[in-house]
C-alpha cells in the first residue's frame, strides 16, 4: 500500500508547476504596472502565484493519508478525442458531411468492441440526421461537400 | 401593484408563439437528455447551447431554461425505473423510488415526482418573483469594489462549500480565471497568452470550454464504466396510463412533504455554491426525521420521492435569483446562463430589471410556462421515455461526440474552435484523473474577466490602496466573510481524512 495519496502528490504538484509557469510567463512578458495603474501582466501574475499556493497546499495536504490511482485508460480517451481532432482537420477541405461521418465512425470504435460494419451503419445514419437538423432544419451555411485538391 | 403589469408583460413576452415553441423545443430536450442516464444538465446545455447562437437573445435563454429545469424533471425517471439516477439531484430519489417501481407502484412515483416537480417550480417562481427586485434595488448602488469583493465570496463559497477539497475548488476557480485572461486585455490592448497566434486573440471560446469539460470528458468516463460491464441490459417497468393515478393516501401524505421541501429548495437554491442535489439531500433527511414512521423510508415511501423532487425544482429556480439579479452565478449551469446572456451583449444585474424589464419580466414567466408544459409533456409521454432508457450507450456516445464537434463548430465556423473542445476534453480527463472538481473552473472562466475589470477599476478608484477596499461598509463585509470562508474550508481540508462527502458536480 501507498504511505501517501499519490494523485494528489501528483496533481498538487502539476497545479505548482502551472502557476509558475503563468506567473513567469506575465512577468517577463507583460508590464506589471503599479497596483494603482495595474499593467496587463499583474493579475495574471498573482493568479499564478496564489495557484501555485493551492496546488501545494493539495500536495501537502496529501502527505498525511493514503491513496493510490483508479485505472487510467489510454485508448479510449485517445480515440475519443482524436475523433474530434479529426473533425475539426476535415471540416474546412471536406466538407459537413464526409467530417460528420469521420467523427461518428471514429468515435464509435472507443469502446473497443471491433464491430466495423454496425459502426459504418450507425455514421451513416447519424450524419444522415446532423444533415437534416443542421442543413435542414437551423439552415447554417457550411457547404456539405468539398474537395482541397 | 407593480408586480401584477410585471407578471403581465412576462407573460405577453413568454406566450408568443416562438418563444412558446422554444420554451416547448427546451423543456422536450432536457427532459429527453435528463432521462439518458449519464448525461446531466450542464453537458446538455453546453451541447445545445451553440444552437441558441442564432436566436433572439428572449428566446434564446428561454429555451436554454427549459433544457435546464427540464433535465431535473427527467432524471427522476431514469431514477425510478431503473435504480440509475439521470441526474445528480435526482440521486436521493433512488432510495424510495425504486422501491415504489418494484412494489408495481411505479406509475404512481412519477405522478407524484410530476406534481411536486410542479409545485416546487411554481414555488421557486414566486420566490423568484418577489425577492428579486428587493436585491435588485440594494444593488444599485453597488461600485466596482463591492462587485469585486461580491464575486470573490461566490466563487469562494461556489468552490469550497461543496466539493470534497477546497483548496482543489479553489486552485480551479484560479485556473479557470488564467484562461479566461488569454486574449487581448481590454484596458492596454496588450495580447496575453496567445504566442502571436491569430486564432487567441478573442480568447477562448466559452462554450468550446464547457463542452470539452463536461460533454467530451464525461463521454470518456462514461464508456469506461458502461464497457466493463457494470450495466446489464435493463428491462424498465412497464406504466400505464391508469397505474398514474396516485391514492388518496399519497396525496395526503404527499401535501406537507411538499411545502417544507419548496422551502428547503428555494432557500439552498439561492445560496452560491449550495444547489439542487444539497437541497433534493436536505429535504430528503428532513421529511425521514419529522415522519412518523421513519421506518418506510426506502422501502417505498412516497415522501421520500415527493421531498428531493419538489426541492430540486425550486431551487432549479430560486438560483437564479443571485444570477439575474447580481449578475453572479451560484453554479456552473448559472454560469452557463450568464456566458449565453454576454453572447448576446447582454449583462445581467441589477440594472437588468429596469432597462430589459421585458427580456427579465418574459424569462420569470417562461418558467412558468415551461412548468405547465412539463406537466402536460411528461404524464402522457413517460411511455416514450421509458423506451428511451432502453437505448444502448454505444449507439449513444457517438452521437454526443458528432453533436458536440458540429455544434463547436457551428458557433463561429471555426475548425480551431473545434481543436480547443478537443484540448478542453483532453484537459477535462486528466482533471478526473486527477480527481479535481471541472465546475469551479467553469465558474472562474466566466467571471475572471469580469473579476479582473472591477478590481483594477476599483484600485484606480482607490489610488492603489488596497485596505479601501476593506474601509467601504458593503464590501468590507464581503471580504470579511469571505475570509472566514477561505480560512474555514481551508483548515476542513487538512482535517478531512478522506470521508465520503456530498459532491455537487451537476448543477
Amino acid at each position: 500500500m501507498p504511505s501517501i495519496d499519490y494523485r494528489d502528490a501528483v496533481g498538487g504538484a502539476l497545479l505548482v508547476a502551472v502557476g509558475a509557469a503563468f506567473a513567469i510567463y506575465s512577468w517577463t512578458h507583460y508590464p506589471l504596472g503599479t497596483v494603482s495603474r495595474m499593467g496587463a501582466g499583474m493579475v495574471p501574475f498573482s493568479l499564478g502565484v496564489i495557484l501555485s499556493i493551492f496546488g501545494g497546499m493539495v500536495a501537502m495536504a496529501s502527505l498525511s493519508r493514503e491513496g493510490s490511482f483508479t485505472d487510467i485508460r489510454v485508448a479510449t480517451p485517445l480515440i475519443v478525442l482524436g475523433s474530434v481532432v479529426l473533425f475539426a482537420l476535415a471540416i474546412i477541405p471536406f466538407g459537413f458531411l464526409p467530417a460528420a461521418f469521420l467523427v461518428t465512425l471514429v468515435a464509435a470504435f472507443a469502446d473497443l468492441s471491433f464491430r466495423p460494419i454496425r459502426n459504418i451503419v450507425l455514421a451513416t445514419v447519424l450524419s444522415a440526421a446532423a444533415y437534416l437538423i443542421f442543413a435542414i432544419g437551423l439552415q447554417l451555411p457550411i457547404p456539405l461537400f468539398a474537395w482541397p485538391f | 401593484m407593480d408586480i401584477f403589469s410585471n407578471i403581465a408583460l412576462g407573460l405577453e413576452i413568454a406566450l408568443t408563439p416562438v418563444n412558446l415553441l422554444y420554451c416547448f423545443l427546451g423543456v422536450f430536450l432536457g427532459t429527453f437528455i435528463g432521462v439518458l442516464p449519464g448525461i446531466g444538465a450542464l453537458a446538455a446545455i453546453s451541447m445545445l447551447f451553440p444552437i441558441t447562437y442564432h436566436l433572439e437573445p428572449t428566446t434564446a435563454l428561454i429555451m436554454l431554461a427549459g433544457i435546464y429545469y427540464g433535465t431535473a424533471y427527467g432524471g427522476s425517471t431514469a431514477s425510478i425505473l431503473l435504480n440509475i439516477p439521470g441526474t445528480s439531484s435526482s440521486v436521493v430519489t433512488c432510495l424510495d423510488g425504486y422501491p415504489m417501481a418494484q412494489q408495481g407502484r411505479a406509475g404512481v412515483a412519477l405522478a407524484m415526482t410530476a406534481i411536486g416537480s410542479f409545485f416546487g417550480g411554481v414555488f421557486g417562481i414566486l420566490v423568484l418573483s418577489l425577492f428579486s427586485p428587493l436585491i435588485s434595488n440594494s444593488a444599485l448602488s453597488f461600485g466596482p469594489a463591492e462587485y469585486f469583493t461580491l464575486m470573490v465570496l461566490g466563487l469562494i463559497a461556489a468552490s469550497a462549500i461543496t466539493e470534497g477539497s477546497a483548496a482543489k475548488g479553489l486552485a480551479m476557480v484560479v485556473l479557470g480565471i488564467l484562461l479566461a485572461s488569454v486574449g487581448m486585455d481590454p484596458q492596454s490592448g496588450i495580447q496575453r497568452f496567445t504566442f502571436g497566434t491569430l486564432d487567441l486573440m478573442d480568447g477562448l471560446g466559452m462554450s468550446a470550454l464547457a463542452m470539452g469539460l463536461f460533454g467530451i470528458s464525461e463521454v470518456i468516463a462514461s464508456i469506461r464504466t458502461k464497457t466493463d460491464g457494470t450495466t446489464a441490459t435493463v428491462t424498465p417497468h412497464a406504466v400505464s396510463m391508469r397505474s398514474l393515478i396516485p391514492t388518496r393516501d399519497d396525496m395526503r401524505r404527499s401535501w406537507m412533504p411538499m411545502l417544507r421541501s419548496s422551502s428547503i429548495g428555494s432557500f439552498f437554491g439561492a445560496l452560491p455554491g449550495t444547489g439542487p442535489s444539497i437541497a433534493s439531500f436536505v429535504s430528503y433527511a428532513m421529511e425521514k426525521r419529522v415522519s412518523k414512521t421513519p421506518e418506510r423510508f426506502g422501502k417505498g415511501a412516497v415522501e421520500g420521492v415527493v421531498a428531493p423532487e419538489t426541492a430540486n425544482n425550486a431551487a432549479d429556480q430560486t438560483a437564479f435569483i443571485p444570477t439575474l439579479t447580481l449578475g453572479i452565478p451560484g453554479s456552473a449551469t448559472m454560469a452557463l446562463m450568464i456566458g449565453a446572456m454576454m453572447v448576446h451583449g447582454i449583462h445581467p444585474g441589477p440594472q437588468m430589471m429596469t432597462e430589459q424589464p421585458a427580456m427579465f419580466w418574459g424569462l420569470v414567466m417562461s418558467f412558468w410556462v415551461g412548468n405547465v408544459l412539463l406537466i402536460i409533456l411528461n404524464l402522457p409521454l413517460i411511455g416514450l421515455w421509458v423506451r428511451l432508457l432502453t437505448i444502448p450507450y454505444h449507439l449513444l456516445f457517438p452521437a454526443i461526440v458528432m453533436f458536440i464537434s458540429i455544434g463547436a463548430y457551428s458557433v463561429r465556423y471555426s475548425a480551431f474552435d473545434v481543436l480547443t473542445v478537443a484540448g478542453f476534453g483532453a484537459l477535462g480527463y486528466a482533471m478526473r484523473i486527477f480527481a479535481m472538481p471541472a465546475a469551479p473552473l467553469l465558474l472562474g472562466f466566466v467571471l475572471g474577466p469580469l473579476i479582473e475589470q472591477h478590481f483594477r477599476r476599483a484600485m484606480v478608484l482607490a489610488r492603489g490602496d488596497l485596505a479601501a477596499i476593506v474601509e467601504r461598509p458593503i464590501s468590507g463585509v464581503f471580504v470579511i466573510i469571505s475570509v472566514l470562508l477561505l480560512g474555514w474550508s481551508l483548515w476542513s481540508t487538512f482535517r478531512q481524512t478522506g470521508k465520503a462527502k456530498l459532491v455537487e458536480s451537476e448543477n
